[in-house]
C-alpha cells in the first residue's frame, strides 16, 4: 500500500550510512587508504582480508582512534534522531527536540558539577555519568512539576521545560564562575560537543543505553502513532495515555541523556533528521524511526568528519557544526510551518 | 437481540470542571440501532456530556454504564472495541495518510504488537467506503479540507466497529452534499444495530435525522422526546432565546422549522 519511492528510502539511507562510515574511517589528519581500511576490517571480522594492509601505525589509528569515534558518532546521531522523532509525535509538534525537556541543560549542569567537585579528573567516567544523571533529573523534574497540578498538559510540559532549562543554565553559569580556571577548559570542551579522544569504553556505554532505548522505542511504535492523534482520541482508542507518555519520555531521556553524556551537546540533529525524512516516509513510527536512526547517524558521522577535516589547524566543535547547519534549517522549517498554518 | 436493548446509559451523572459543576443530574438511555441527537446552546455542556459518556471525564457523581456494565470497570481495549468517539477537533499529523489514520481505529482490536490482519484491512476499506473517502485513501491529512479531515476521523471511528458511536458535531465543517452523505452513512450504521448519539448544531438537520432529541441547557437535560416536540417546547425557545415555529408541509414527512429572534 506504500508508494514505490518511499520504500527505497530506508535502503538508500542504510547505504549512505555505510559509505559515510567507511569514508569517515579512512579520512582524517592521517589519511588511510580506502581499500586498506576495507581489507583490515574484513580481516578483523575473520573474513578473507589482508590484516597488515595498513601497516602497524595505520592499524592502530584505525582500531583505537577512528573506528570507535565514527561508531560513537553514528550511535549519538541515530539515538538523538529517534528521540526527536518520538518527541515530535508525543508533543504533536513537528519541530520538537530533546532540548525541550531540559535534557541538554540538565546534562550540562551535571557535567559542570562533576568538574567543579574535581570528580571528573579523579574518577574515570564521572563526567559522562554525572551528565547522564543531570539529564534524567531535569526530565523527571519537568515531568513531575508539570504534572503536579493533576494532569500534565502539553503546554505545561513545554513551558516547564523552558523554566527548568533556564534554572539549570543559571546554576551552570554560577558553578562555572566558581570553578578553578584549569578545570573550566574540560567542561567547555564537553559543552561545545565533540568526540575527540573517545574510545571503545565510551562506545560500549553509549551502545548499551542508546541501542536498548531505541529498540524499546521502536517496539512502542504503534502506541506512539496512536498518541500522535491527540490525548482524547488516543484515550478513546484504549491507550493508557499518561503511562504511555511517561514511558516514552523516560526512554527519550535515557537515549538523549546517554548521547549527551558521551558527546556533549549536539543540537538540532533530533530536529533535522526526522523532520526532513517525514515527508518521504510518512509519520508512522515503524517507517519513520528506522529512517530517522539511519539519517541521524549519517548526519553526525559526516559532521564529525567535517570537524576533523575542515580546518587543518584545529578541530572544530561538533555541536557548533551541527548548530550552524541546524539553526538555519530550523528557521526555514519554522517559516514554512507558519506559512501553512 | 431485542431492538430495545440499552447500550449506553447515564444515571444522575454530574461532571465538574475545577470547582464548577458543568453537568448535573443527567440521566439517559441509548438503545441499539437508535439515533439520538443532542442539541443545546453554546456552552450548555453538550461536549462535556459526550466526553463523559466516552469515559474521558471522570464523573463527580452518578455513573455511566456501557452494555450493562459500569464504564470504568471495562478494560480499556474492550471498552474501545464497544464504544467509539469522533469529535470535530482532530489533530492528527499532517503527513499521515488517510488510510493509515483510519487503520489506527483497529488499535483496540490488535493492541501494540499484533500485526493487522485481513479482517482489519476489510474494516478499514469498509469505513473508507461508507464515508465516501476511498478516493482520498492515499492522500495526506495536511492536503485535505477541514470537512474531509472530519470524514477521515469518522471513518476511524467506524473502523473500530463499535456498538456505540458518539459524535461531537460531526457535520461542523461539511458542505451540504457532505452533510447529507454523513447522515445517510450514520443511518446505515444505525440500521446495522449500532447505537448512535450525536451532538448537532444545526437544529433543522438534527430534527430531520434523529428519532429522539435531548435538549441540554445550563448543564442539565431540559427537554427530551421526539424532535418536533422538543423543538416546539418552551424549554427550547428559552434555551436558545429564539422563537421556534414548526410548519407542516404536506410533501415532507417531518415538519419544517423556522427560527426568529425573540422580541
Amino acid at each position: 500500500m506504500t508508494s514505490r519511492p518511499s520504500r527505497l528510502v530506508v535502503p538508500a539511507l542504510a547505504g549512505a550510512l555505510f559509505l559515510s562510515l567507511l569514508l569517515a574511517t579512512a579520512a582524517g589528519s592521517v589519511p588511510l587508504s580506502f581499500p586498506g581500511v576495507v581489507e583490515a576490517l574484513l580481516a578483523k571480522l575473520g573474513l578473507p582480508g589482508d590484516a597488515s594492509a595498513l601497516g602497524a601505525t595505520g592499524e592502530t589509528i584505525l582500531f583505537t582512534v577512528r573506528l570507535p569515534r565514527v561508531l560513537l558518532a553514528a550511535l549519538v546521531g541515530g539515538g538523538l534522531a529517534v528521540v526527536g522523532a518520538v518527541l515530535q509525535a508525543v508533543f504533536r509538534n513537528p519541530l520538537a527536540d530533546s532540548g525541550l525537556l531540559g535534557v541538554g541543560a540538565g546534562a550540562a549542569l551535571g557535567a559542570v558539577l562533576a568538574v567543579h567537585l574535581g570528580l571528573a579528573s579523579a574518577v574515570f567516567f564521572a563526567l559522562p555519568l554525572a551528565a547522564f544523571a543531570g539529564a534524567l533529573a531535569a526530565v523527571l523534574a519537568v515531568y513531575f512539576i508539570a504534572g503536579a497540578s493533576g494532569r500534565a498538559s502539553l503546554h505545561g510540559l513545554l513551558l516547564t521545560g523552558i523554566a527548568v532549562s533556564a534554572l539549570a543554565g543559571a546554576l551552570t553559569s554560577v558553578l562555572l564562575v566558581a570553578t578553578e580556571e584549569f578545570r573550566v577548559k574540560t567542561v567547555l570542551f564537553w559543552l561545545a560537543g565533540g568526540l575527540d579522544g573517545r574510545g571503545w569504553t565510551h562506545v560500549q556505554a553509549a551502545a548499551a543505553f542508546v541501542l536498548s532505548g531505541v529498540a524499546l522505542l521502536a517496539l512502542l511504535g504503534r502506541p506512539i502513532d496512536v498518541l500522535s492523534l491527540g490525548e482524547d482520541e488516543a484515550a478513546s482508542l484504549g491507550l493508557p495515555v499518561r503511562a504511555t507518555r511517561l514511558s516514552l519520555l523516560g526512554l527519550a531521556a535515557l537515549v538523549a541523556g546517554a548521547s549527551t553524556a558521551v558527546a556533549g551537546s549536539v543540537p538540532f540533529v533530533g530536529l533535522m533528521a526526522p523532520h526532513a525524512l517525514r515527508p518521504l516516509v510518512g509519520p508512522l513510527s515503524r517507517r519513520l524511526l528506522p529512517a530517522a536512526f539511519l539519517g541521524g547517524a549519517t548526519l553526525v558521522v559526516l559532521a564529525d568528519l567535517g570537524t576533523r577535516t575542515l580546518s587543518a589547524r584545529f578541530e572544530l566543535p561538533l555541536g557548533a557544526l551541527t548548530a550552524c547547519v541546524g539553526a538555519p534549517y530550523f528557521l526555514l522549517a519554522l517559516r514554512a510551518n507558519e506559512g501553512r498554518g | 437481540m431485542s431492538a430495545r436493548e440499552v447500550r449506553l446509559s447515564a444515571d444522575s451523572l454530574a461532571v465538574d470542571r475545577g470547582k464548577r459543576r458543568v453537568l448535573s443530574d443527567v440521566s439517559l438511555e441509548l438503545f441499539a440501532g437508535e439515533a439520538l441527537v443532542v442539541v443545546g446552546p453554546n456552552a450548555a455542556g453538550k461536549s462535556t456530556l459526550v466526553r463523559a459518556l466516552a469515559g474521558l471525564l471522570e464523573p463527580a457523581a452518578g455513573e455511566v454504564r456501557l452494555c450493562g456494565r459500569a464504564l470504568e470497570s471495562w478494560p480499556r481495549d474492550a471498552r474501545a472495541r464497544l464504544l467509539a468517539l469522533a469529535t470535530s477537533e482532530e489533530e492528527g499529523p499532517d503527513a499521515l495518510r488517510v488510510v493509515d489514520r483510519v487503520a489506527l481505529g483497529r488499535y483496540p482490536h490488535r493492541g501494540p504488537f499484533q500485526a493487522l490482519g485481513e479482517a482489519d484491512h476489510a474494516a478499514v476499506a469498509r469505513a473508507l467506503e461508507q464515508t465516501g473517502i476511498t478516493p482520498l485513501a492515499e492522500r495526506r491529512l495536511g492536503t485535505l479540507s477541514a470537512g474531509e479531515r472530519q470524514l477521515a476521523t469518522l471513518a476511524r471511528g467506524l473502523a473500530q466497529e463499535p456498538r456505540v458511536l458518539l459524535l461531537d458535531e460531526p457535520a461542523a465543517h461539511l458542505d451540504i452534499g457532505h452533510q447529507l452523505q454523513l447522515f445517510r452513512t450514520l443511518d446505515e450504521v444505525r440500521r446495522g444495530g449500532v447505537a448512535v448519539l450525536a451532538v448537532v448544531h444545526d437544529l433543522a438537520r438534527a430534527a430531520q435525522w434523529a428519532e429522539r432529541m435531548l435538549l441540554v441547557a445550563g448543564g442539565r437535560i431540559t427537554a427530551e422526546g421526539a424532535p418536533a416536540l422538543v423543538l416546539g417546547s418552551d424549554a427550547a425557545s428559552r434555551a436558545f432565546g429564539v422563537r421556534i415555529r414548526s410548519h407542516a408541509i404536506p410533501t415532507l414527512p417531518q415538519p419544517h422549522f423556522t427560527f426568529e429572534e425573540a422580541p
